[in-house]
């Protein structure tokens, strides 16, 4: 044998063990494991997909939850606001009717005291007309002189006065 | 071979280019020599020469060693991916893990981008193929396990099991350990790969078209003159370049490192014992580094030629490029 003789034998085993050794691996190892690698890739390139498309819903979910809490704490703020402005009106209704019967009152009680006045003056004036009557009455029926009349009014005011004090 | 038959004859300079010879060829396929002498294969031999046809279908340590790698191949790369593709966890082992890479890899960078997304998954398992049984076999190469087994054969044969001079392990040493460097095994390859690209443009453009499309279409037509001839020419010429860059690469590699081994051996013979001591460990260093390098040809070889197959397939079913 030589370094570069041809030899048909050689080349037909090689051949022969050649086709068995692809036919073998190309049933047993090479298409399963293209297969499974194929199948492999797929599912990481879904699994991939899949977290992409979660990580949107949840900024998604995020953005959405953010503009509920957004909206909630603006209503609570004119809640709130509003509240406190009916609070406020209310109050100062309140204090507005009560002042209002407070000066009612005031005005009333006013009043009252000036008819009770007027009254009392009234009197007083309708009781100094009756002593005047009497007091007249009698300087006329007595003879009185100047001097007894000057007595006599004087006697008729004390009298008035201690009829003041006793009443 | 190496040690196992020099160590007891007187050796000389001129021997050194018959030794390293003899460490690529083949082994005899003389009867008496043949590892493996079964009767239908004789029959065989002789009702082929009786049709005019010199094939000789007799077992030489070339066609055992394929076997041996075929088996080693399919073993190896069936069971892994078998326990791989069935384990329910799906989690790659340490040498699983290297052939997927390398399976990925291939179909990336090699199948996908010189066969074409559509069709490279027609054409996978043959690159595949060609790929893992040129690696296996270029490696397996490399490993001494038959130059050891010749020492042992041949110290063996004063004992009473190797009572003959050729016995089994020995005769299993003569020649060389790699099956890639024997051209008719690398021309079996370079067949297969002649068929798959004639192949794939038949499939893609039937028969009559895909011979048409050997030429490019649009030429002036004295050129065709020209053109016609160079691309049959072509035509035949890759498989032939397939054949010899792998078998030449292999070959070389194996002669170099026993050339370099033979260096003390040679001193020792000239010069005397002390210059054989004193060069020994300049030819192992040298011998070290060129079996590093082969480590890396026997890779580049074995994805050179895939990558050919599969560039021509390509060019085959990508007319206009």
């Amino acid at each position: 044998m030589d370094l570069l003789t041809p030899d048909l034998g050689t080349y037909i085993w090689s051949l022969f063990i050649f086709m068995t050794v692809l036919f073998v691996l190309k049933r047993y190892a090479w298409n399963p494991l293209l297969d499974f690698l194929e199948e492999r890739e797929e599912d990481i390139a879904n699994s991939l997909k899949m977290a992409e498309s979660a990580k949107s819903d949840l900024e998604q979910i995020k953005d959405e939850s953010q503009k509920i809490l957004d909206q909630a704490k603006k209503e609570g703020k004119v809640i709130v606001t509003d509240s406190k402005q009916k609070a406020e009106d209310s109050a100062n209704k309140i204090l507005e009717s009560a002042k209002a019967k407070s000066d009612e009152f005031i005005v009333d009680a006013k009043s009252k005291i000036e008819i009770e006045k007027q009254r009392a003056i009234k009197e007083i004036k309708e009781e100094v007309v009756d002593l005047s009557i009497d007091l007249a009455s009698k300087i006329l029926q007595r003879n009185v002189k100047d001097d007894d009349n000057d007595k006599f009014i004087q006697s008729s005011l004390d009298a008035m006065n201690t009829d003041e004090a006793k009443s | 071979m190496i040690v196992g038959e020099k160590i007891t004859e007187k050796w000389s300079m001129d021997q050194a280019a018959q030794y390293a010879k003899d460490h690529v060829i083949d082994s005899d396929k003389l009867a008496e020599k043949n590892i493996f002498d079964f009767e239908f294969l004789t029959t065989l031999t002789e009702k082929a020469s009786a049709f005019g046809l010199p094939i000789d279908f007799a077992i030489s340590k070339h066609v055992f060693l394929l076997f041996f790698v075929s088996f080693i191949t399919v073993g190896t790369i069936v069971t892994l991916v078998q326990s791989y593709i069935s384990h329910k966890k799906n989690i790659p082992n340490k040498f699983m893990s290297m052939i997927e890479m390398m399976v990925v890899y291939l179909r990336e960078d090699v199948l996908k981008t010189t066969i074409g997304d559509k069709e490279h998954r027609d054409w996978a398992p043959l690159i595949y193929t060609i790929f893992f049984f040129v690696l296996f076999s270029n490696i397996l190469g490399l490993i001494p396990i038959f130059d050891l087994s010749g020492l042992i054969g041949s110290l063996g044969y004063k004992f009473e099991i190797f009572k003959e001079k050729y016995n089994f392990l020995y005769v299993l040493s003569k020649g060389g350990n790699t099956v890639t460097a024997n051209i008719n095994v690398t021309f079996a390859l370079a067949t297969i790969s002649f068929f798959a690209f004639i192949g794939a443009g038949i499939k893609k453009y039937g028969f009559m078209q895909h011979w048409k499309n050997l030429a490019p279409s649009g030429l002036p037509w004295p050129l065709y003159f020209v053109v016609v001839p160079i691309e049959f020419m072509g035509l035949f010429i890759r498989p032939l370049a397939l054949t010899l860059r792998l078998a030449g690469n292999m070959m070389g590699g194996h002669i170099a490192l026993v050339i370099f081994i033979t260096f003390i051996f040679s001193a020792n013979a000239e010069l005397g014992a002390f210059a054989g001591f004193a060069i020994a460990p300049f030819s192992v260093a040298l011998a070290l580094g060129l079996t590093m390098l082969e480590l890396l040809v026997a890779v580049i070889q074995a994805y050179v030629f895939a990558l050919l197959t599969a560039v021509f397939i390509g060019m085959a079913i990508h007319v206009d490029h």
